[in-house]
């Protein structure tokens, strides 16, 4: 019913060990972990409001595919199939070149891992970057 | 320890337990329950304090029906007993479980928790604020010090709200800090001193010495210190001792009935 | 980072430079502020009057760009001045005589003429650094987010190496990386030329691991990196692109040259957590978990790899990104079937030499630093105690050059970009936080009081600033921390998009990281 999770605090580099508050499966808040070797328990201000974008009503809930301009919820299989074969369309017409992948900061080394696999092994591209720059 | 939360939990003197547990060698808050007793076994006393009557509140606004035993100190005593003078939890919402305790001047045990004072730069002990000084030894600053060494730790404020937010006792649905009147937003550090004095003056009768802000400082401001000089103040003005009992503070006055604010004296100029 | 977070603490001298440690990165500026107060020298180098330039010994503002001539006048005084480290730079590097001959003439008059800087304050400074040992260098976008990106980071590395900084406890080079898990995401291949671990994809032994492993022949040409796609798009080569957790439409330079690129495309597949500005152009939107909602793990800037474990269900449909990639894998007639994040960590480490020691249980909550070669080796906290990755350390003898665009009669101001506290880069994650959005709900440019009073502008009226790109608005933030002629802008806030300002042309020639820090520009008072 009440849980603490202890997790890595997903805004800036430097790390900070958190602890996240769940009671029936929602998440409450976010507290500094105490004795963790970065933040010693302390955060900064996003850090502590760490819960906040994950609950924000603004989040997506469903695959969305564009018809006519306009957005419509589908189900997962229609997406992937969807994305699959317009990827597949495109590779056969100008090469695997013709594909870019952004893998992202902002994701887990085993997302990275597996998504800069998919340009090089699925696709057969090595159009691989993200944001480091920016 | 062990049994009397087993006892607990299954005469149903509580619903839920909250003490801690070992997890990858960091003690973790963690909630044991009657459907977890096998758990009881890695109940522990931490070293790292968290504020567990918080957490309990926090589970009480939404289940108003739980009955909550946590493990605590003094001051967890303390703060149960504030929460419950400003009516965010009911008598007996809340159970404690008492362990040893860390030295506070409103403590009543003499024994101490393994707690050990932190040690601090000699530049800040000579531009700022010692963490581990008494009032008394603070109050022996003559004035222009004082200002200066308190202006050098208000500086360092990066504005995460912390102290606030790890505090058992701020549940204020509005809070002054937040008041775009009162502290500009925007910036770093926040205005400087109003953010640090707002809190003490609102720490008044309602601060219960358990020192979680200063853990939680990340530029190691002596916010206790701080909050002990203005109780101190409430204690010697109404003779006032916070978190002792269920008695109301002196500026429970204030409020519905009492206008917080001195009627403007336009007519007089 | 070439150290860890914690040795900053026990530095006896901290040279921030290009770095606004107390906004972007809180919980490192608490051990700067730590070192300062056990005694440590605090030396700050910034454009702006920051919050730790009030607690620096010696703080300046030099002028934008002009970081190489900076450091290069550093480097004169140290070495006129006998304070080098003779023994470190003749045991551990090469290219010592080249460099010297090349900071020879950057006397402090010259560096005072390019960057303002007094020469009592070069002295100064130069003087502490080399002196006060283990000194700890710190630096963030404002030293690589140039035309002369690569340049500037040479610099402050030839100045570690000649005080014989790199390699000891508390001192070394030390990038604070701006986002959670980028030195993850470039550990992991998400780079061109990289396989993870940064084996190179044109190393032929390389590739024959790597395709062995995924059983596909592997393309051995290095990649376009992203400001290349961008072009690639906009010249019809590059048909169809697929972001992962990013927004590049507010984050790239030149937004309006952006847009037009990303109209020419014949599929866009943006996965998120919002509907970004990106995606809101995109043909195809994959909803996301976020970091609360997976396990999985992130590797922060002094190359701690943690883990994240799975706090609540993911929202509605929303499958991690993980499991939407195998699924599109599997889709696309590669199957992919894995049952969570661990199997793939452990394929991923049984690949990558400096992550080969880790696995989940290790990791704990303390996580381990890379390099960790072995399931015994303990992890790396600071890098090159004897050599360098490739062998001796070389100086890079460095020449100043100017920034791309300099301010001329009618772009008169000095243009700059980076973050504010409360927000956090392109704003989703931040500007949908009830408390955060408190703290700054809005856009705005921060200029010196002495240029607004010329505007005659006041605090929150609406300024309009240009540069050859393009036009924004945004209210006026009035602020000592400007020097005169400089302004700031926050780069959060999407109605106020900064970047529609930047120059996309204006990249470093080797990193491609364009000059968001230096643009020239124009403001006015906005006349309704």
């Amino acid at each position: 019913m009440y849980r603490l999770v202890p997790s890595v605090c997903s805004y800036c580099g430097t790390g900070c060990g958190v602890l996240f508050e769940v009671l029936d499966g929602q998440l409450l808040k976010t507290l500094p972990l105490k004795t963790h070797p970065v933040n010693q328990g302390k955060l900064c201000i996003k850090g502590w409001n760490l819960h906040e974008f994950v609950n924000s009503r603004m989040r997506l809930q469903s695959p969305l595919l564009k018809v006519n301009g306009r957005f419509h919820d589908v189900t997962w299989n229609r997406a992937l199939q969807f994305t699959a074969e317009k990827l597949k369309g495109i590779i056969e017409k100008y090469g695997p070149d013709s594909v870019g992948v952004l893998v992202s900061a902002k994701i887990t080394n085993e997302e990275n891992y597996l998504l800069q696999k998919f340009a090089r092994a699925v696709v057969g591209t090595n159009n691989v970057d993200h944001c480091a720059r920016l | 320890m062990k049994d009397k939360v087993r006892d607990w939990l299954e005469t149903g003197k509580v619903d839920l337990f909250l003490g801690y547990k070992q997890v990858d060698g960091h003690p973790l808050p963690h909630a044991f329950s009657k459907e977890n007793l096998a758990e009881l076994g890695e109940l522990i006393v931490s070293p790292a304090r968290y504020a567990l009557e918080k957490l309990a509140t926090e589970i009480l606004a939404i289940k108003p029906a739980l009955k909550i035993g946590i493990l605590g100190r003094d001051c967890n005593q303390r703060a149960v007993n504030v929460l419950t003078v400003h009516q965010q939890i009911s008598p007996g919402q809340i159970q404690i479980l008492e362990v040893n305790c860390c030295p506070s001047p409103l403590r009543k045990h003499a024994a101490c928790s393994t707690l050990q004072p932190q040690t601090y730069g000699a530049v800040k002990l000579e531009l700022g604020v010692d963490n581990n000084m008494s009032v008394a030894q603070m109050d022996q600053f003559d004035q222009e010090s004082l200002y200066s060494r308190w202006m050098y730790e208000f500086q360092k404020c990066l504005k995460c709200y912390g102290c606030r937010d790890i505090c058992p006792v701020c549940f204020c649905k509005e809070c002054s800090l937040e008041n775009n009147d009162l502290v500009a937003t925007g910036g770093l550090p926040p205005e400087v001193p109003l953010f640090h004095l707002i809190r003490a003056v609102h720490m008044a009768g309602r601060c219960v010495d358990c020192g979680l802000c200063e853990e939680a400082c990340p530029v190691d401001i002596p916010l206790r210190l701080l909050y002990r000089k203005v109780n101190g103040i409430v204690k010697d003005l109404f003779g006032y001792e916070t978190g002792g009992s269920h008695e109301q503070p002196p500026f429970s006055l204030l409020g519905e009935s009492t206008p917080p604010e001195a009627e403007p004296h336009s007519k007089a100029v | 980072m070439t150290n860890s977070i914690a040795e900053i603490e026990d530095a006896a001298c901290v040279f921030i430079i290009g770095s606004n440690t107390s906004t972007s990165h809180p919980l490192i500026a608490r051990r700067v502020l730590r070192a300062k107060e056990k005694g440590a020298k605090l030396l700050v180098a910034d454009p702006r009057a920051i919050q730790m330039s009030h607690f620096a010994d010696v703080a300046v503002n030099q002028r934008l760009g002009s970081d190489v001539a900076l450091l290069n006048g550093m480097m004169h005084l140290i070495l006129k001045n006998g304070w080098e480290d003779r023994d470190f730079i003749k045991a551990r590097t090469e290219g010592f005589e080249e460099l010297k001959e090349t900071v020879a003439a950057y006397t402090p008059q010259r560096v005072q003429e390019i960057s303002g800087v007094s020469p009592a304050d070069l002295e100064k400074m130069s003087e502490i650094y080399a002196t006060r040992r283990p000194a700890t260098l710190l630096y963030t976008m404002g030293i690589t987010q140039h035309t002369t990106g690569v340049d500037n980071v040479k610099s402050v590395c030839n100045l570690a190496m000649l005080t014989g900084n790199v390699g000891v406890a508390s001192s070394g080079v030390n990038p604070l990386r701006g986002q959670n898990n980028v030195q993850g995401a470039c550990d992991m291949g998400g780079l061109p030329n990289v396989f993870p671990g940064y084996q190179q994809v044109a190393n032929p032994e390389a590739n024959a691991k790597f395709t062995k492993a995924w059983g596909r022949p592997l393309p051995d040409k290095p990649g376009r990196t992203l400001p290349d796609m961008i072009t690639a798009m906009s010249e019809g080569k590059l048909k169809a692109l697929y972001v992962i957790g990013e927004n590049p439409k507010l984050s790239d330079p030149d937004a309006n040259h952006l847009k037009h690129a990303f109209n020419n495309l014949e599929l866009l597949i943006v996965q998120d957590l919002f509907l970004s500005e990106t995606a809101q152009g995109a043909h195809v939107v994959l909803p996301a978990a976020s970091s609360a909602e997976k396990d999985g793990t992130f590797t922060n800037t002094e190359r701690r790899c943690m883990r994240l474990r799975q706090a609540i269900k993911p929202l509605g449909n929303c499958l991690p990104d993980w499991e939407i990639a195998s699924r599109l894998a599997t889709a696309m007639g590669y199957p992919m079937s894995y049952r969570n994040a661990e199997e793939i960590f452990r394929e991923m480490a049984a690949l990558t030499p400096s992550y080969a020691g880790m696995s989940y249980e290790r990791l704990g909550i303390d996580g381990l630093h890379w390099p960790c070669p072995t399931a015994d080796h303990p992890g790396t906290k600071f890098l090159h105690p004897v050599q360098f990755t490739r062998g001796l350390g070389k100086f890079h003898a460095v020449q100043y050059q100017d920034p791309r665009e300099l301010p001329d009669a009618e772009y008169p101001y000095y243009l700059t970009t980076g973050r504010m506290f409360a927000h956090y880069h392109t704003g989703t994650m931040t500007r949908v936080s009830p408390a955060l959005d408190r703290e700054q709900p809005t856009g705005y440019v921060e200029i010196n009081p002495q240029d607004a009073f010329k505007l005659k502008v006041r605090e929150g009226e609406v300024l309009v600033i240009s540069s050859p790109r393009g036009r924004i608005e945004a209210p006026a933030k009035i602020s000592p921390e400007m020097l005169p002629g400089n302004l700031f802008l926050p780069i959060h806030f999407g109605e106020n998009p900064t970047n529609v300002l930047t120059n996309s042309e204006a990249l470093d020639p080797l990193a491609k990281i364009p000059e968001f820090k230096v643009s020239k520009a124009r403001v006015e008072k906005l006349v309704e």
